[in-house]
């Protein structure tokens, strides 16, 4: 007992320790999860799914059109709600969108759009987030660079 | 109370402290070292502004008047960027974004960090976590290499007059246009005396020394 006594300033420096942790973890406003992981989803492509895809998915799913023109007519989908990308995280939207039940699919005309908002919802913890890429691959280079086999450099430049 | 007792008892307070503060760090569910340091409303809100864009003209100027207040980043994989890419620009591959050898150049105050892959879709991602974790200054091209190539490459003007600011705008294009043939065509050994050579001119023009 006697000893306790003598530890009641160190079990009152850990409890406060502990609740500004639990205060710290509650923060909605805080991001939560490694960045690495949303790199590797990147990189394995596992964070995209085709509109052939979403017509095969068996589980629930939501697609989630993030901006201000509508799913375009080869995607015909029965569950989709509009959410405009800068009132995203208002308490309504974010409750919306944590009581989704299944994958969270998001959409957006502009590919930029969608990249940023699932980066920022993988981020805050929503794990059921993917994005909807309806116009092949963004990133292919549409381009090829013919080099100009008579480029010389000017004698002074170099 | 003994010299002794007094002793044993500090002992036991730090013992209990460290053990305390042990298991509270061990049942962290995150390492805050490797996680967004902006709050998600204001990772948000920066997200969602236009400023955070640079239009394929502003980064053709800049490449032109060789802004040294910009540094052009390309995301692409090391084999893409040697087959051709903007001017002056530094890889940086997406897939090697967390390396700590790339934070002190992409953590830095005195230059703004343009961004660019060939379309939208991995920029916005390296924009999106260099934001999040709280590095300054970043900005993207709009529509990155494919829309450099569409704009930049294939400009031409077929009309009888030209305004004043269509023809800035025309010459800017043409001259972003030869600098990126020009380095592009080049072998990577050039490429790099190349661009030795221009800041060894860019120091005399500016009084230093060599």
């Amino acid at each position: 007992m006697q000893q306790l006594k003598n530890l009641k300033f160190v079990i009152l420096l850990i409890v406060v320790l502990l609740i500004l942790v639990i205060i710290r973890i509650s923060d909605q406003s805080l991001f939560k999860k490694d960045v690495k992981s949303a790199i590797q989803a990147i990189q394995n492509n596992s964070n995209l799914l085709s509109p052939e895809q979403l017509n095969q998915l068996k589980g629930p799913w939501v697609v989630v059109n993030i901006g201000n023109s509508d799913l375009p007519d080869s995607i015909h989908v029965e569950h989709s709600m509009k959410i405009p990308f800068e009132n995203l995280l208002d308490q309504t939207n974010r409750k919306i969108l944590e009581g989704v039940d299944g994958k969270l699919i998001l959409y957006s005309a502009d590919v930029a759009t969608a990249s940023k908002v699932w980066v920022i919802l993988n981020q805050i913890g929503f794990n059921n987030a993917f994005i909807l890429n309806s116009g092949g691959n963004p990133e292919e280079l549409k381009y090829k660079f013919q080099p100009d086999k008579s480029a010389r450099l000017e004698q002074d430049s170099i | 109370m003994t010299f002794k007792q007094i002793n044993m008892d500090a002992r036991i307070r730090y013992s209990v402290l460290l053990i305390g503060v042990g298991i509270i760090l061990a049942f962290l569910p995150f390492d805050a070292a490797q996680t967004f340091r902006l709050k998600s409303n204001e990772l948000l809100t920066k997200s969602a502004s236009e400023d955070m864009y640079f239009s394929v003209d502003q980064l053709a100027r800049a490449v032109n008047s060789e802004d040294s207040t910009i540094q052009i980043i390309d995301v692409r994989s090391a084999a893409q960027f040697k087959e051709c890419n903007i001017p002056s620009s530094i890889n940086i591959p997406f897939d090697d974004l967390q390396n700590p050898l790339w934070e002190a150049t992409l953590n830095q105050k005195k230059v703004k960090n343009i961004l660019y892959g060939n379309g939208d879709q991995t920029a916005s991602y390296a924009w999106t976590i260099v934001t999040g974790l709280g590095y300054p200054n970043n900005y993207m091209m709009k529509g990155g290499l494919n829309e450099w190539f569409r704009t930049v490459m294939l400009s031409q003007y077929s009309g009888e007059k030209i305004t004043p600011t269509e023809n800035a705008r025309f010459e800017n294009r043409l001259n972003a246009r030869k600098a990126f043939t020009q380095i592009n065509s080049l072998p990577d050994s050039l490429k790099t005396k190349f661009f030795n050579a221009k800041r060894l001119n860019q120091s005399k023009l500016d009084g230093g020394c060599n």
